[in-house]
């Protein structure tokens, strides 16, 4: 097997060593490579790569004899715009990095044994920068035996990666997003996305984890300005980012990382992956506008319900399902069942989520839901119950306390939603685990069956 | 007709000024052929008139048009994943990346157009 990936840098001075040993450690355990290769490449004509000792003065020394060997003073033909043709205008005189770069090397392979690098003591591998400062690309494959990631090793791929991606960002946006990805969630759809991106020939765990970290973050920003419409003033126990950062700060922070995720899908060069997640996009924006429409006609209906809940929470879930599928080159028939599987395991996540409202161990204030005007299916079946829904729809009616708020709960309770919603949802993940009968899903299917019923299973 | 048919639920922006930006764009993304160029005049001006709905780098908007701005993103982003463009995608998403980024950052907004003009012209 064969995993790539990029590694990006921006380097600060004309000359300079980028030391990228840890980068392609990281790169190493990313990709779960036990025994084998990591070929690096240098994308530009002026960035050469070198192993050497990354020692502060042996450093200048090696500058100092790249410029005595190949002077900037020199006269280079390069450098003479009158004599070239078809010279761009930026076009800098650079004849001298050109000249160095021949010293260098612009490929390098390095071993790796039992998951580290097979480097000596002294040894760093480097990007040296001949031409900066600028903003640079260096290829990476791996290739060898990789190891077979269980469930943890599949998480921890997913917060390397998330690191990772939000490592570089500007701290006004960054910082925010950090918080709230380091705040927990379950990381549902990433999961999702590696699992099925073993489904096909061309499965590329790095790749794969790209995606999956792009379609978390998609996830957080729609978070964000969730909280903002809301006026939700905690998620995951934290401040919301509108409450902490302002709502200014909340609306840029949301753009940012949707324009972000959706440039990470896009360079990953899969036009399908790409229509993807953005048909899945266009679908939860769609249904959070309806969601609010609906707010005025509280607590609506079960088709209202099941419109909002299809585009808000199952679209990304199955475009997960579906684009991981699709990163690997998986058959049509299989990228077929596992969209199926999303969704209908999609809506019955919300359907569970809207029950655990109703408990005290949801984590979240009682009836929280409720008060935000948030469409809930229990609440819309105990609201049409003979005895009981003239009261909760005018309890509804009004400013709710928290002593209407308890009773509204209260009449919830009695008359039997929950344990019809829960009987829905649960039938939903049997329609789910049957789509995935009668075709090769590669070992995955035992996992993708456990998390359909993990999203039944739970009280938070 | 490629617009008419991308207006739903926002079929109330094109008389408020969708249908003038989309205008604006057209001789940039002529340039892109005739399939996308329709595409990517109403994406850019989408983009356009999100980030102006959603009030980015000034106070925030009210909830319904901070929602309107994401549909118009989301609308965007697959109309330009419609012309199957990795450059133009990629080069969309940097100049929405850059100005929210300058957006938190408190500091001086290029205008929209001008950055989404320039991601047009990068893509060729």
């Amino acid at each position: 097997m064969t995993a790539t990936d990029r590694i990006m840098l921006r380097s600060s001075r004309p000359t300079e060593f980028v030391d990228l040993t840890a980068r392609l450690q990281a790169a190493v355990e990313k990709a779960g490579l036990l025994n084998g290769r990591i070929h690096l490449q240098s994308l530009h004509t002026t960035l050469g790569l070198a192993v050497n000792e990354n020692e502060p003065l042996l450093l200048a020394d090696l500058e100092a004899l790249l410029k005595r060997l190949v002077p900037l003073e020199a006269t280079y033909l390069h450098d003479d715009f009158s004599l070239r043709t078809a010279v761009p205008s930026d076009e800098p005189a650079n004849g001298h990095a050109h000249a160095r770069n021949l010293l260098l090397q612009p490929s390098l392979t390095i071993l790796v044994e039992e998951g580290e690098l097979l480097i000596g003591r002294w040894q760093a591998v480097f990007a040296v920068e001949l031409d900066g400062p600028r903003a640079r690309e260096v290829a990476i494959q791996l290739d060898g035996d990789f190891a077979r990631a269980g469930a943890d090793g599949v998480k921890r791929l997913i917060e390397l990666e998330l690191e990772r991606q939000l490592h570089a960002d500007p701290a006004p946006v960054g910082d925010p997003m950090r918080r709230l990805v380091e705040a927990g969630g379950k990381r549902f759809r990433p999961f999702l996305v590696l699992l099925t991106s073993r489904l096909g020939p061309g499965h590329d765990p790095l790749r794969a984890a790209t995606l999956a970290a792009a379609v978390e973050l998609i996830h957080a920003a729609t978070l964000v300005h969730d909280d903002y419409v809301d006026e939700s003033p905690k998620r995951r126990g934290r401040p919301t980012v509108a409450a902490a950062e302002g709502p200014a700060r909340a609306v840029a922070v949301g753009d940012y990382y949707f324009a972000k995720a959706t440039r990470l899908i896009a360079e990953l060069g899969n036009p399908d992956v790409t229509s993807t997640i953005a048909g899945a996009m266009e679908a939860i924006c769609r249904s959070q506008i309806d969601d609010l429409e609906f707010r005025g006609r509280y607590p609506g209906d079960e088709a209202a319900y099941l419109q909002v809940v299809r585009g808000k929470t199952a679209a990304l879930i199955a475009a997960s399902c579906v684009a991981g599928a699709q990163l690997a080159g998986a058959p049509v028939e299989v990228i077929e069942r596992v969209r199926r599987y999303g969704e209908a395991v999609g809506v019955a996540f919300q359907m569970t989520d809207d029950v655990v409202d109703f408990s005290e161990h949801s984590g979240k204030p009682l009836g929280q839901d409720i008060r935000e005007r948030v469409l809930s299916l229990p609440l819309i079946y105990a609201s049409e119950d003979a005895s009981r829904g003239q009261e909760i729809q005018g309890l509804l009616a009004g400013p709710l306390p928290d002593e209407h708020l308890r009773r509204v709960v209260a009449l919830v309770a009695e008359s039997g939603a929950l344990e019809r919603v829960n009987r829905q949802a649960h039938g939903l993940v049997r329609l789910a685990v049957g789509e995935l009968e009668g075709v090769e899903l590669n070992g995955v299917k035992s996992t993708l069956v456990e998390i359909a019923e993990s999203v039944v299973d739970r009280s938070a | 007709m490629i617009v008419t048919d991308e207006l739903e639920a926002i079929e109330s922006l094109w008389e408020a000024g969708l249908a003038e930006t989309f205008t604006a764009y057209q001789p940039a993304a002529a340039s892109l052929g005739e399939a996308d160029a329709s595409r990517v005049a109403l994406a850019a001006a989408l983009v356009e008139t999100a980030l102006g709905l959603q009030q980015l780098g000034r106070p925030a908007p009210p909830a319904p048009d901070l929602l309107r701005g994401d549909l118009c993103l989301a609308r965007a982003s697959r109309l330009l994943a419609d012309t199957r463009d990795r450059r133009l995608q990629v080069s969309f998403a940097r100049a929405i990346e850059e100005q929210a980024a300058a957006a938190a950052a408190e500091r001086e907004l290029e205008p929209t157009r001008l950055r989404l003009l320039r991601a047009i012209q990068e893509a060729r």
